[in-house]
């Protein structure tokens, strides 16, 4: 086999090889800047997600009221689902090319018809313009516009009250809880306890960085709620008794590490690598 | 009759017709606004003050106001640093109600497209539904303004300071937001020569939005050693909410507490955060107590109690007191 043939051979097998994965791959670009006039600071409020619902409501809406047999309510979205459809087309110019009329203005008129099969059918090249745009920009829009950026959260740390930010104040963070538990493990419990006292002041300070977005005192005490104090609570009594009990003591971490920590982490440290790496750019 | 003397005449005349035209429309104005025909009243208006005009126009007649709001938070609700860096250059939309309100009356406003460096404005607070508002019914020829009862009352700082509105009403005690945060003098509302001889002194309340200071008889402090522990509690005796309050700001007093030794050494320390968003801060006339165990001897305690405010890294000393066994 000449070698040209074998090159060609790979080059078709890498080819098969990328397809699935690049079917699966995704892609996720900061929005357009023109997105930005849709969503506060700019706007009042967040007009873009409200357009969506909108449009949302009117394809719904079609559907809802054939069941229901309710044509003239089926007409009524039919139309709106249309105007709103290509209002929504001309908001961002880098995105026209999503849009479809003439696909939006199929689906009225085979609504209008009042034939389920029809509507349902020619939803479908409608849907489908829907499709491809949540696919390759629902990810960064949210990420964009509904998650903060931890990199802008300043945070004084209570125990040098010096001002540092996020990122930094977590690495502090975690150094004093591992020196809580790395000397309880080496038996070293005056250490333990004094890096407890560090450890807690800092997560406690915590709830004042959540503050910073969440205004509402039970998504506050989501992350460093009663869970919490009863740990914290916990790991002191085993850390002045006499003897401490191991498995009480870890048990405590595991409920910080379970409620606080996971909480948190689970909740915004995607999104908060997507904005990062934006950021980064 | 010498010239001089009829024009001395002349202007005795004119000066006794001015001040008496004044004193009929001071009285009237003050008095008997409804004597005052409508069409005489059209006549001076002042349409655009009635379309949501900016601050400074407004300072044009209500000149002390003016200086007052300028002086105060409110006034760079928009524009102070600490809020754009900690709305993240303004872009939360959860903010934007209460830092620039279009109209407020008593529920969560909504945000405004409009001069929004004004912040929270003479509009904002005084403008509602076309008309303006304020404690007083004034025929005020430029903008007829309304009584509206709600401007003496905590409600009405309670659309935007909910959290602390909540904490006031809970402590039942009578005085209001405005009693303590905006104290009234008499004075005129406006200083614009000569509209200003027309007004009758009023009771005005500061537009500064005073921000309490913090004092030894506001939070008490008992301590003592007692066997192997330092025991201090703290009462806020004075301020009918909790101290630091704050709905989304982060204000803090700071205990700090350094334990020394008879040689004056510094054996131990601690610190303790009192701050809303950590739930910490101090309730109203109820004690917060604090105790901490002591490892080695201990001759004097050194307690300093400093307050920094949502707006400021600085920390103001309240008071600092000595302790000893």
């Amino acid at each position: 086999m000449s070698s040209a043939r074998i090159f060609s051979l790979f080059i078709i097998f890498i080819f098969f090889l990328a397809l699935p994965a690049q079917a699966k791959d995704m892609i996720l670009k900061e929005p357009p800047q023109s997105l930005s006039k849709y969503y506060p600071p700019e706007s009042k409020e967040p007009k873009w997600i409200q357009q969506m619902h909108k449009m949302s409501t009117h394809f719904g809406g079609v559907f809802v009221n054939l069941k229901e047999k309710d044509f003239e309510n089926v007409d009524k979205h039919a139309d709106k689902l249309v105007e709103e459809y290509k209002k929504t087309s001309e908001m961002v110019p880098e995105w026209e090319e999503y849009f479809d009329i003439k696909a939006a203005e199929a689906f009225a008129a085979a609504a209008k018809t009042h034939d389920m099969a029809k509507a349902g059918k020619a939803s479908g090249g409608l849907g489908k313009t829907c499709g491809k745009c949540h696919a390759e920009q629902e990810v960064a829009v949210w990420t964009r516009f509904h998650w903060p950026s931890f990199r802008k959260i300043k945070v004084t740390d209570p125990i040098s009250e010096k001002e540092m930010g996020f990122d930094d104040y977590m690495s502090q963070v975690s150094s004093s809880f591992k020196g809580v538990t790395v000397n309880f493990g080496e038996g070293q419990y005056d250490r333990s306890a004094k890096a407890l006292k560090t450890f807690k002041s800092q997560f406690m300070e915590l709830k004042s960085t959540c503050s910073k977005c969440h205004t509402t005192d039970d998504v506050k005490r989501f992350y460093v709620g009663e869970d919490a104090d009863t740990a914290f609570a916990g790991l002191a009594k085993e850390l002045n008794a006499e003897k401490p009990n191991p498995g009480k003591f870890w048990k405590n971490i595991g409920l910080l590490g379970k409620t606080g920590c996971k909480h948190c982490h689970l909740t915004h440290r995607t999104y908060s690598f997507i904005r990062e790496t934006w950021e980064q750019k | 009759m010498k010239l001089s003397t009829r024009l001395l005449n002349l202007l005795t005349a004119i000066g006794c017709f001015a001040i008496a035209g004044i004193a009929v429309a001071y009285f009237l104005i003050n008095e008997k606004f409804e004597w005052i025909p409508e069409s005489a009243l059209e006549l001076v208006r002042e349409k655009e003050l009635l379309e949501r005009p900016d601050a400074k126009r407004c300072s044009e007649c209500h000149k002390d106001i003016y200086e007052a709001w300028k002086e105060s938070r409110h006034s760079i609700s928009w524009i102070s640093k600490t809020y754009i860096e900690a709305s993240e250059n303004r872009s939360k939309e959860k903010c934007l109600a209460c830092h620039i309100p279009e109209s407020v009356t008593g529920e969560k406003p909504s945000p405004r497209l409009d001069r929004r460096d004004d912040g929270i404005y003479c509009v904002s607070c005084h403008f509602v539904n076309g008309k303006m508002n304020g404690p007083y019914d004034l025929v005020a020829p430029p903008h007829p303004t309304h009584r509206n009862p709600d401007y003496v009352n905590s409600r009405f700082c309670g659309s935007c300071h909910q959290k602390t509105f909540k904490e006031w009403k809970e402590t039942g005690v009578e005085d209001t937001c405005q009693n303590c945060h905006m104290p009234r003098t008499k004075d005129r509302l406006t200083q614009k020569f000569p509209l200003s001889l027309l007004h009758k002194q009023k009771w005005v309340g500061s537009h500064k939005f005073l921000h309490g200071d913090l004092s030894e008889k506001d939070i008490l402090m008992e301590a003592e050693f007692k066997n192997n522990f330092f025991n201090l509690s703290l009462l806020n005796k004075t301020v009918p909410h909790k101290v630091p309050t704050a709905d989304n700001g982060d204000p803090r007093i700071y205990l700090y507490i350094t334990f020394l030794n008879a040689a004056g050494e510094q054996v131990d320390q601690a610190k303790e955060i009192l701050a809303p968003q950590q739930e910490t801060a101090l309730p109203f006339n109820k004690e917060v107590r604090f105790r901490y165990r002591l490892f080695d001897p201990v001759a004097q305690a050194i307690i300093v109690l400093k307050y920094q405010p949502a707006w400021s890294k600085e920390r103001v000393v309240i008071w600092e007191k000595i302790i000893r066994p």
